[in-house]
């Protein structure tokens, strides 16, 4: 626990540090990585601690709110240290990126202190929401969280589209947060606590006698949840949020932010919820939102053009994903704890996974813009020849989240798969959802294939931008490598973080009601994974099947070899006719093009690309449907007045504000006349 | 240890016979169009001289000229995976899952050398591929998962034994025909060799290939034609099953080459398709499948 705090004090300090050492640009940076490596060392202490001797509490509160029944309480289990691993290294990775990223050009006008002391605030927040064991404090925490990366929402951003981005995820997220408030505070009044093991104490008397308000308590929490994670359709913020951030934020948003919505749905369904029909239902309604998302997330990033954005689309996905395995798991737990442990662990599983290769996506688009200064894929090409690092852990990256083995993706979605199948063989709806899963990774594979393609192969053009020679700094080459050697790892050894995943979700329930792993995965980390469900076993062995490929590859390379055949090299042949390099780009755009012709939005004669409505519409459209443009587009008609309204209620609010000490005397006289009236009345007279 | 011997000769049964069958399938587009054909061991020669042919490479890129090894190399892996009139020799390291996205890992072998080649031909090929690939997998997919849902096991064997032992059913049937076609497109054949289409984008991901990179690119084809002619034959048509195994394996290798001929007839008489119509023809199929999908789940 002292660990924990220690790491706490270096995050804060390291804020207070960056406010202070101020312009330097480059110190700044320094100071910023420094606080988190420490912050790192720290929490990595505590999390073995915690994984070699059980779950540490703060024991007494820290601080305490009478009034409310809220007490700061810390308390790390094995799922609270999952989430503090994997944070703390997103934290490291992130802030010796920004270190240089930061002083392009482009934020030149920003200031780096700002931005440093709330990324590393933001941590600190991110930090404490996962091991705060009293929703009340979990909300401060959260409102923090929100409030800072809203902060880096809008950092340096003077077009007003991003602007708008800004208020949106405020907006979004706020409303988000009142729906958790309410079930929050509807558990309140039956435990009289805000404490975890209280309100699981409060959910379980519900339970028996007020099915219906548990639902609801339920309901709210999910869709509080879902919405931090990006799920649509209440995840609408999240494409429009990531790209504006700076890409060091965006890679932490992806890496931590979001998957906190993760960890609150698998703290409340699984760890307060007590299993029930209850979690059946919710089980199958979040497996249908996860489904939804991978659908809609992902058949819109395949139309996108701008990386960020495509990447952001990518994340909304990939969330499906998470939620599908999560729901899946949550709907098996009663009836099939096998399956039910399978689709848990795998939804924490790909969580991880995520976190490595999509963060690694952002610093590899980071990257490009850092080189080229554009986020375009149509605009840039053949960076592979500059950008060799880059390119090579975007391929890997790419086909990790692909799910192409024997990268880690494919692991955790071989999983999720087997759990939907397999719990499909029993409830068929889950076999459809599985199938959208299986071709939506292909749809992402796809998308990715344009992403490296277009991105890093191709002709290269010198568009006489201020691309430098050579690959971007050490420094933001070193997070990119680390977490494609990730992606390599998990997908070798998917025994080592699925150990990890074990014990952070049946710590959860009861001890001893949940099958040993070894009997769910098979044992052994070198042997594979062996599924062994209702005695049929199910088997991916990536180490062996690894090394065989490894084996072919010798084969076909001694073939490849056997000829003698000599090497030249050649131009490449457009048929006899001379072509520049600009004019034989393959641009990202045309890509699938007949694909995405046959997956458009077609309602009567209103025709888009695509299947999301987007914040940068063409003029002509709204003329043509204003309706239903004006319907889809919830900015419009929803986020825009409400934010207006609420600064016109403000400046009204503040015109009373006026500077004339007269004025405010007046106010004071006649608040002090009104309290007394009030007072008189309910004094009855006397 | 038996296994790993078993999975050894395997990967070589189908390195060796795969250019074979294709001879065979050679022969009889010849016999169609009233032509004498090549001799069946032409593939092999052909093979043999693109070895030794010189290479020429058009990008620097290191993945443009090993794609070729690492994709061939991912079809001979599967080769372990699937049964060949016998049981898989190393099923406990994967089932139906991790053999389809092995051979998807071999077709993004196939994309990444278009990509990386620096032709425009090659990249219409690449995208053409991928389209391919989101509308094919999904077709394999379920054809096998209905399998998998009938025999209760995604295993194989599991599935292969379960077929031998049942007579076939609607869903089963549904699940073979449509498999069928997707194999045609899996082979590149007509009317699904949208990819190459050598007529019109001068074989697509492989117009930069040359010498032996065109050589393990030709040998991965014609081992994944053989691969997946294996797999249908084993768990569509197991029957008879005949008792010493090397029987049984001969007698696979033989109906593996009836398959063969009927997809060199579909070949022989169909024109080629647009890449839209084979897109929305394979969602098509899809539909149906779910269909079929939904029998089996209901059991018949």
């Amino acid at each position: 626990m002292n660990a924990f705090f220690s790491a706490q004090g270096c995050y804060l300090a390291g804020a207070l540090l960056a406010l202070l050492v101020g312009g330097k640009r480059k110190a700044v940076g320094w100071v910023a990585f420094g606080a988190a490596a420490f912050g790192t060392l720290f929490i990595l202490t505590a999390v073995l601690g915690v994984f070699r001797e059980g779950p540490v509490s703060s024991g007494l509160p820290i601080l305490q709110v009478p009034g409310l029944g809220a007490a700061l309480i810390y308390q790390i289990d094995y799922l609270s240290a999952l989430f503090l691993a994997i944070i703390a290294v997103v934290s490291l990775l992130v802030t010796l990126y920004a270190q240089r990223f930061m002083q392009i050009a482009h934020y030149r006008a920003g200031s780096l202190r700002y931005f440093y002391s709330i990324l590393l605030f933001f941590f600190a927040a991110v930090l404490n929401v996962v091991v705060v064991a009293d929703l009340f404090f979990f909300f401060v925490f959260w409102e923090i969280m929100t409030l800072t990366s809203y902060l880096m929402v809008i950092f340096r951003q003077e077009e007003r589209v991003r602007l708008r981005a800004g208020y949106k995820y405020f907006l979004i997220t706020h409303i988000a947060t009142i729906f958790l408030f309410i079930g929050g505070i509807l558990l309140y009044r039956l435990s009289g606590s805000f404490s975890f093991s209280f309100l699981k104490m409060a959910m379980a008397e519900m339970q028996q006698s007020q099915p219906g308000l548990l639902h609801f308590v339920l309901g709210c929490f999910f869709l509080g949840f879902a919405t931090k994670a990006g799920i649509l359709p209440m995840g609408d913020w999240l494409p429009d949020a990531y790209p504006a951030a700076p890409a060091p934020a965006s890679a932490a948003f992806a890496g931590s932010m979001t998957k906190l919505g993760i960890y609150g749905l698998v703290r409340v369904f699984c760890g307060l919820l007590p299993l029930s029909s209850h979690t059946q239902i919710w089980g199958l309604i979040i497996a249908l939102f996860g489904a939804g998302s991978i659908l809609v997330g992902t058949m819109t990033a395949l139309v996108q053009e701008d990386a960020k954005r495509l990447l952001s689309f990518h994340v909304i996905g990939q969330m499906g994903y998470m939620f599908l395995a999560i729901g899946t798991g949550l709907y098996f737990l009663r009836t099939q704890p096998v399956i039910g442990m399978i689709g848990l662990g795998a939804g924490i599983f790909h969580l991880i996974n995520h976190v490595s290769y999509k963060s690694c996506l952002f610093f590899n688009a980071g990257a490009v813009f850092y080189k080229t200064g554009t986020r375009d894929i149509n605009k840039v090409g053949g960076l592979a020849r500059v950008l060799p690092v880059t390119a090579a852990t975007a391929i890997i990256a790419s086909l990790s989240i692909a799910g192409i083995p024997p990268f880690s993706g494919f692991a955790s979605k071989w999983l999720i798969y087997q759990a939907a199948l397999r719990g499909g063989f029993s409830v068929p709806v889950f076999i459809i959802l599985g199938l959208i899963a299986i071709f939506i990774s292909a749809v992402t594979l796809a998308s990715f294939v344009k992403f490296f393609g277009a991105l890093f192969f191709g002709k290269y053009e010198d568009n006489g931008s201020k691309a430098r020679v050579g690959d971007v700094p050490a420094a933001m080459r070193l997070p990119q490598i680390i977490l494609a050697a990730l992606c390599i790892l998990f997908g070798l050894l998917p025994q080592l973080p699925l150990g990890w995943v074990y014990r952070s979700i049946a710590y959860l329930f009861p001890p001893g009601s949940m099958p040993a792993a070894a009997s769910i995965y098979g044992g052994g980390l070198l042997n594979g994974l062996s599924l062994n469900v209702a005695g049929s076993t199910a088997a991916w062995n990536a180490l062996l099947l690894t090394v065989i490929f490894g084996l072919c590859a010798l084969l076909a390379w001694g073939l490849f070899r056997a000829g003698g055949a000599r090497v030249r090299s050649v131009e490449t042949w457009y048929c006899g006719e001379e072509m520049s390099d600009r004019d034989t780009r393959y641009r990202a755009h045309g890509f699938y093009l007949p694909f995405k012709q046959i997956f458009r939005l077609r309602i009567g004669r209103y025709e888009r690309p695509g299947i999301y409505p987007t914040i940068t519409w063409p003029k002509r459209l709204f003329r043509k449907e204003p309706a239903l443009n004006r319907a889809i587009d919830l900015d419009r008609w929803l986020y825009q007045p409400l934010a207006r309204s609420a600064v016109r209620l403000m400046r009204r609010f503040s015109a009373t504000h006026s500077g004339v000490p007269h004025l405010y005397l007046l106010w004071l006289a006649a608040g002090a006349a009104l309290a007394l009236i009030i007072l008189y009345s309910f004094s009855g007279g006397k | 240890m038996n296994s790993y011997l078993l999975a050894f000769v395997q990967i070589l049964l189908v390195l060796l016979l795969a250019p074979l069958f294709e001879g065979v399938m050679r022969k009889l587009v010849a016999l169609v169009h009233s032509r004498i054909g090549p001799p069946l061991h032409q593939p092999y020669l052909d093979l043999l001289k693109l070895l030794g042919k010189e290479e020429l490479v058009t990008a620097p890129h290191p993945l443009f000229r090993y794609s070729a090894v690492l994709g061939l190399a991912a079809i001979l892996t599967t080769a372990v995976l699937i049964p060949i009139g016998m049981l898989p020799p190393l099923e406990s390291a994967g089932d139906i899952l991790v053999f389809i996205y092995l051979i998807t890992l071999a077709a993004v072998m196939v994309v990444i050398s278009g990509v990386t080649s620096d032709s425009p031909y090659a990249a219409i090929g690449a995208s053409r591929e991928v389209m391919m690939l989101l509308t094919v997998e999904p077709v394999i997919l379920i054809a096998l998962i209905s399998m998998a849902v009938k025999a209760g096991s995604t295993r194989f064997g599991e599935i292969m034994a379960w077929q031998a032992a049942h007579a076939p059913t609607f869903s089963t049937l549904i699940a073979g025909l449509t498999l069928f076609i997707a194999i045609v497109a899996q082979m590149a054949r007509l009317p699904f060799d949208i990819v190459e289409a050598d007529q019109e984008i001068m074989e697509g991901p492989f117009v930069e290939q040359s010498g032996p990179k065109l050589a393990l690119f030709k040998w991965m084809i014609y081992a994944k034609q053989f691969i997946f002619a294996a797999v249908f034959i084993s768990v569509f048509i197991p029957w008879p099953v005949v008792q010493p195994a090397i029987l049984n394996l001969l007698l696979t290798l033989l109906k593996m080459a009836v398959l063969l001929l009927i997809v060199g007839v579909v070949h022989v008489v169909n024109p080629r398709l647009r890449i839209d119509q084979a897109v929305r023809f394979f969602l098509a199929l899809v539909v149906i499948e779910i269909a079929g999908l939904a029998l089996a789940l209901v059991g018949s």
